[in-house]
């Protein structure tokens, strides 16, 4: 039985999801509650990652911060280069330096865009990606249809970056491109995560992550 | 009589210390002031080039065939200064009033006289006189003096280097009158004079010089009349007067400027230095409006750009790019690299992401380019090759060419890095520059505030409504989870502080970070959420 299964799986016409995400190790996200339930056992590096929530300031930035110190003190064992950089494009308001430090981010290599519109916001973000000096961009967009999560999907695939987009609750019926989709839901004791994208994961809901 | 008994001391060849100078000084001093310049130091050889038609030469002869006359205006008339042979053929003659001589020919093109522009082309004839010698000088405004001693071997001898500085003056279309001295100042005269003169040895520069007018000497013109009157028409008349005589009569100053040509006095100069900033025009014969050709415009003077740059082995962080248009103002087109940079390619990569989205009011009729302060071109750290692993990321840019791409298409503003300032009040605990800047990224090293922070700030405090002693958010009075942390510094400024900090919820899950002003009301702030 198990070598008929086998050889059910061995054809090549069989297309296995699991397959397919676990070529790509995942940057642990220091929520292990969180890690478990992404393939690859962390953030999908090398692609776009969007986080909507209905307001800001509730969590969404503590949700990435391990990950993000990480990237940016951490040489890459890839290419034994230096760390990359963190650009934040178009955020909603100031990334307060001195809580950044607290978090462990290197303040140094951080480049905050601020740019003037819709069309603006993309460019940057794009640009950023595909440079390969970014480890992870951070944007905010103001609108987002599925040509653009695909251009930055392939912007990050092009520059080995993570793409993470925030965007509003009400953008879930919307397609989107990106490799994972998380609702980000405020709660008492903390906030709730819901999965409701995740390319060789599956849908999950996790409550009081941070 | 007086000059019978007066010591015809002007005369001397090697003078001492000059009496009449020291008689001017205030102080006696005991040692000569100036030390007579001893002929064997120092050979110094100056040549010279004065160029008498410059208000004319300077003006480019976009009116081929035409006569032409430049005019000056003298005590509210318009004089002619001076003319070109086919004007000269029908009698117009320097110092005619304007419209006497187009009486005389009606078709004369009158040109004003413009020192800027005359100033310009002396400027553009020193920095190519500058291939010939390291010291050129601009003497006067319409004189350059070259320093000729140490290039004779170069180029091959006095006549080798005479012949290929009058050959180039001609070809770049002026007319110099050339002449070659120990003496800036003798080497001047000799050219205005119009001798055709090359003294190599101080010896024969006396008897040289002594034959001279007056007039080339440009004394002004009442003197060179009163000295006339006393029968003194050359130079070396003027030396058989008596030293003392001739300071108190026309003053010390001219006595000083013989003494100088004939090397009795030092006679420094200053070294002309071409400005390390690039400005080049491109005039169109009509105007334009096709976006491909502009841009190939500005490809070529990025070209020219860079070799301007490259000959000097500089780069430059800013440059200006401006569009003329014959009835608006000049639309213009400000860049900015990160670092010091030359290549014309950068320039027209961030110049095309700019240019793309300009627009212009109307057709384009001349296109200029100005570099700023050119600077030293930083080295760049270069990789060792075997830590290019095959899974290396692929760095199509570095950071300082994603942030000169940016700040082209968005604006310097709107890129910026951050960094840490070791302070208590939340606002000033960070800093934010322009990548523009003179920026290196630091980080503060000590450890900042061990109160946990908020990760958004707000970019001013917003003032919340208070329900009997509470802050108030969004409809929801605010519960505290943390504090007061007091903040209670920046006395020494205007900007002091006195604050209470609480760590607050409200009902959408959101922490907030409210304060408490303690020495103005009581009214409650929203600084900042925890993100």
């Amino acid at each position: 039985m198990s070598s008929s299964l086998d050889k059910l799986l061995a054809n090549p016409r069989v297309w296995r999801g699991r397959d397919q995400a676990g070529q790509q190790a995942g940057l642990a996200s220091g929520y292990p509650e969180l890690d478990r339930h992404l393939p690859g056992g962390g953030w999908p590096r090398e692609s776009l990652t969007e986080i909507l929530t209905e307001h800001y300031g509730i969590g969404e930035l503590r949700l990435l911060m391990p990950a993000l110190a990480r990237l940016s003190t951490e040489t890459s064992p890839q290419d034994f280069t230096e760390p990359g950089w963190i650009a934040w494009v178009a955020p909603p308001f100031q990334p307060y330096p001195p809580a950044l430090q607290q978090c462990g981010i290197d303040l140094s290599r951080m480049l905050i865009v601020r740019p003037r519109d819709a069309s603006e916001i993309l460019w940057s973000a794009e640009q950023a990606l595909s440079s390969g000096t970014c480890a992870a961009v951070l944007l905010w967009p103001s609108m987002l249809d599925d040509q653009a999560s695909r251009r930055l999907q392939l912007a990050a695939e092009k520059g080995r970056s993570w793409a993470i987009a925030f965007r509003p609750l009400a953008a879930r019926r919307q397609p989107s491109a990106a490799a994972l989709r998380l609702e980000l839901h405020p709660g008492d004791k903390g906030s709730r995560v819901h999965i409701l994208k995740s390319r060789g994961g599956r849908p999950a809901v996790i409550n009081t992550l941070v | 009589m007086r000059r019978a008994c007066g010591p015809p001391a002007i005369a001397r060849d090697i003078a001492p210390t000059p009496p009449a100078i020291q008689q001017d000084l205030p102080l006696a001093d005991p040692i000569p002031l100036v030390a007579p310049l001893a002929p064997a130091s120092i050979t110094r050889l100056w040549f010279c080039v004065w160029l008498p038609h410059l208000p004319m030469e300077s003006v480019g002869g976009d009116n081929a065939g035409a006569p032409t006359a430049i005019v000056e205006e003298q005590h509210g008339i318009h004089r002619i200064l001076l003319a070109d042979a086919a004007a000269r053929a029908a009698g117009v003659m320097p110092g005619q009033a304007a419209n006497a001589a187009l009486a005389l020919l009606p078709t004369l093109h009158l040109e004003e006289r413009s020192l800027l522009r005359e100033q310009q082309a002396l400027e553009g004839l020193a920095t190519w006189l500058e291939r010939f010698s390291s010291f050129v000088s601009i003497a006067d405004q319409d004189v350059l003096l070259l320093e000729i001693a140490g290039s004779l071997r170069l180029f091959g001898g006095l006549r080798e280097l005479r012949q290929k500085i009058s050959k180039g003056l001609r070809s770049l279309g002026f007319t110099g009158a050339l002449a070659i001295a120990p003496t800036p100042l003798a080497a001047t005269w000799l050219a205005r004079a119009g001798r055709r003169a090359c003294i190599q040895d101080e010896t024969n520069l006396a008897p040289a010089l002594r034959k001279l007018p007056l007039a080339c000497m440009d004394w002004p013109a009442s003197l060179c009349e009163t000295l006339a009157g006393m029968g003194v028409m050359s130079i070396g008349d003027c030396l058989r007067l008596p030293r003392e005589g001739f300071t108190r009569r026309f003053g010390a100053e001219y006595l000083l400027q013989l003494d100088r040509a004939l090397g009795h006095l030092p006679d420094p100069r200053n070294s002309w230095r071409a400005p390390e900033r690039f400005c080049a025009d491109y005039e169109m014969t009509e105007e334009q409006t096709d976006r491909e050709l502009l841009l190939n415009i500005c490809r070529e003077l990025l070209l020219s750009h860079e070799q301007f740059l490259l000959a000097r082995q500089l780069g430059t962080q800013r440059i200006c790019v401006s569009f003329f248009h014959l009835r608006s103002p000049a639309t213009e087109l400000r860049l900015g690299c990160a670092r010091a940079e030359r290549s014309a390619g950068r320039w027209f990569e961030l110049l095309g992401i700019r240019f793309e989205q300009l627009l212009l009011p109307e057709p384009v009729i001349a296109v200029r380019l100005r570099s700023g302060m050119a600077q030293p071109l930083q080295a760049e750290a270069g990789r060792l090759s075997f830590r290019n692993k095959p899974g290396a990321r692929e760095r199509r840019f570095s950071i300082t060419q994603l942030a000169e791409r940016l700040i082209a298409r968005i604006g310097d503003q709107s890129v910026q890095a951050t960094s840490m300032v070791a302070e208590h009040r939340p606002d000033y605990a960070w800093r934010s520059q322009s990548l523009l800047a003179d920026w290196s990224g630091t980080t503060l090293d000590t450890p900042g505030e061990t109160v946990q922070r908020p990760l958004w700030m707000l970019p001013e405090p917003m003032v919340l409504p208070a329900d009997s002693g509470y802050p108030v958010y969004q409809g929801c009075r605010l519960q505290f989870i943390d504090g007061p942390e007091r903040l209670e510094t920046g006395w020494w400024d205007e900007d002091g502080i006195s604050r209470d900090y609480y760590t607050a919820t409200g009902n959408n899950g959101r922490r907030l970070w409210v304060f408490r002003n303690r020495n103005r009301g009581s009214s409650w702030y929203l600084h900042g959420y925890f993100g």
